[in-house]
Parts: structure tokens; sequence; C-alpha cells
């Protein structure tokens, strides 16, 4: 969590646009997210579907290479929304922007709205907003 | 019709499975993994990433709903306290509206002190 050159959110500003990213949506990679969280429903296999909190979970992975969170950051919030099905094996890309930044005391609460795009789609398929609260930090 | 009844899903955390969910989804922040390193924060030990325990949420939506959640589901939470290696977390689901298009549901994980981890609404398209 220390990579030099990755952006400290509490400084970022709103309205801030990351760089936009590419997920490779492997059937691999879905099977470890479900094997981590144990979840065995077969919907996901039946219809090549992935399931929404995978998505979102593999977008926050992938923004939290390009940023650094402040030590003692709280994830206080969280707002995902599926507008279609995202199929297996999908390449997937990412958009992300700091939508909200306020201060209060000491310290910063940021949130950050992403999207992903399935490759040859026009319209996002996951959206989703996360709000961290973190301690204010001046360092860049 | 009226809304289905939502079973919830009962889980047990490890840490084993923290650091699956860690590995899978590329959020290795050291208050989830380092067992060192969280002792010494006011936290006092590791905590399972929030997405892991809003995954169960939406496991048992998708167990409820299918298709219907996985092309139109929508999730609103707050997390309001930490979960544990070794907590028993419990995932439920309450019919709050219905509307013509959409049930909205209140949902909520709890530990086994029926402590709430997670809070809020989530919403599917009826099919």
């Amino acid at each position: 969590m220390t990579a030099p050159s990755r952006l400290l959110l509490s400084n970022l500003p709103k309205g801030h646009e990351l760089a936009t990213d590419r997920i490779d949506l492997t059937s691999a990679r879905i099977a470890a997210y479900l094997a981590a969280t144990g979840d065995t429903n077969v919907a996901y296999a039946d219809r090549d579907i992935a399931p929404p909190l995978a998505v979102a979970a593999l977008a926050l992975g992938a923004l939290l290479e390009q940023i650094e969170l402040p030590a003692a950051s709280l994830h206080t919030s969280q707002e995902v929304e599926a507008r279609a099905g995202v199929p297996l094996d999908a390449t997937l890309a990412l958009r992300g922007r700091i939508a909200q930044r306020s201060e209060r005391a000491a310290m910063v609460i940021s949130v950050l709205e992403f999207e992903v795009t399935p490759e040859g789609a026009t319209e996002p398929t996951i959206t989703g907003r996360t709000t961290v609260m973190m301690p204010g930090a001046s360092r860049s | 019709m009226s809304a289905p009844a939502v079973a919830p899903v009962i889980k047990q955390l490890s840490q084993e499975q923290i650091a699956r969910y860690a590995d899978a989804s590329g959020d290795h922040n050291p208050i989830h993994v380092d067992e060192a390193f969280a002792r010494a924060t006011p936290l006092g030990g590791t905590i399972a990433h929030g997405m892991l325990v809003l995954a169960f949420i939406s496991e048992m939506m998708t167990s409820a709903f299918g298709a219907a959640w996985l092309s139109s589901g929508r999730l609103r939470v707050r997390f309001r306290a930490p979960a544990r290696p070794g907590d028993t977390i419990t995932a439920s689901a309450q019919t709050q509206t219905e509307r013509d298009d959409t049930l909205t549901y209140a949902v909520e994980c709890r530990n086994q002190e029926d402590e709430v981890l997670i809070s809020g609404t989530a919403e599917v398209s009826r099919g």
C-alpha cells in the first residue's frame, strides 16, 4: 500500500478522473472470487454471467493500483448497480472519478464513482459509488 | 404477486477466507491480511473486507432472484461495524416496498452478537 507512484486518495480533488483501466473478467478470476466468498449459486455458470459484486470488487481492486489509501481509512458505504448482466470472459473498460470530497475536523470523506463497460458495449453495465473516510493528509 | 421472501445466508468467517478474498479481489490492505500490523491498530486485529461481507447479501439475493439480480440488482449500504475472523455472519432481507416494476428490501448483516455490521437496501426489477 506504499507504492510511490500511486495517488493518495485524500489528496485527490472532486472531479479528478482516474486513468481508464482494463479488466479481463476471466472465468478463472470469477471462480477464485466465488471460492473466496463461498458462493455456490449455479446462476452464474448457468447463464455465463458474473456476480455484480465480483465485478465491483475487481474494479475497486484495479483502482487501488492507482490510488493509495491513507492508514486508518474506513470504507463507510457502498452502492453497486447492475444495469445488465456482465458476461464471463469479457474485457471491461473501467473508469473512475472522485465524485465528492469534503473535510470534517481532521478527516477527509471522498466518494469514488466507477463504471465498467464491456468491450463493444456503449453503456456501462455495472456502476458503483464507494465512500471512504480517512485522515487528512497533505503529501502527494 | 407479492414480493417473495428471501432466505437468509449464514457464513462463518476465517482469516484464510479473508486472505483468499484479498487475492481474488486484489485488495491486500494490511488491515485485512497482516495480523501483526492489524494488532497494532485501534481495531486490535484483522477485519474482513466490507465487500466480502457485502458479497453475502448479493449471494442471498442471487439465490432468491437469479438472473434478475445479476442484471438489475442494486445495493446501497453502510458499513457500520467491522467483521472479524471467527465471526458468524447472518445476511437477511425484509420486504420494504413493492412497486409495479421494482422490489425493495431492507438488508443487513449481523454477527453472532446481533451487532449490525452492514445495513441498507437492495432493489431488484420484477422479472
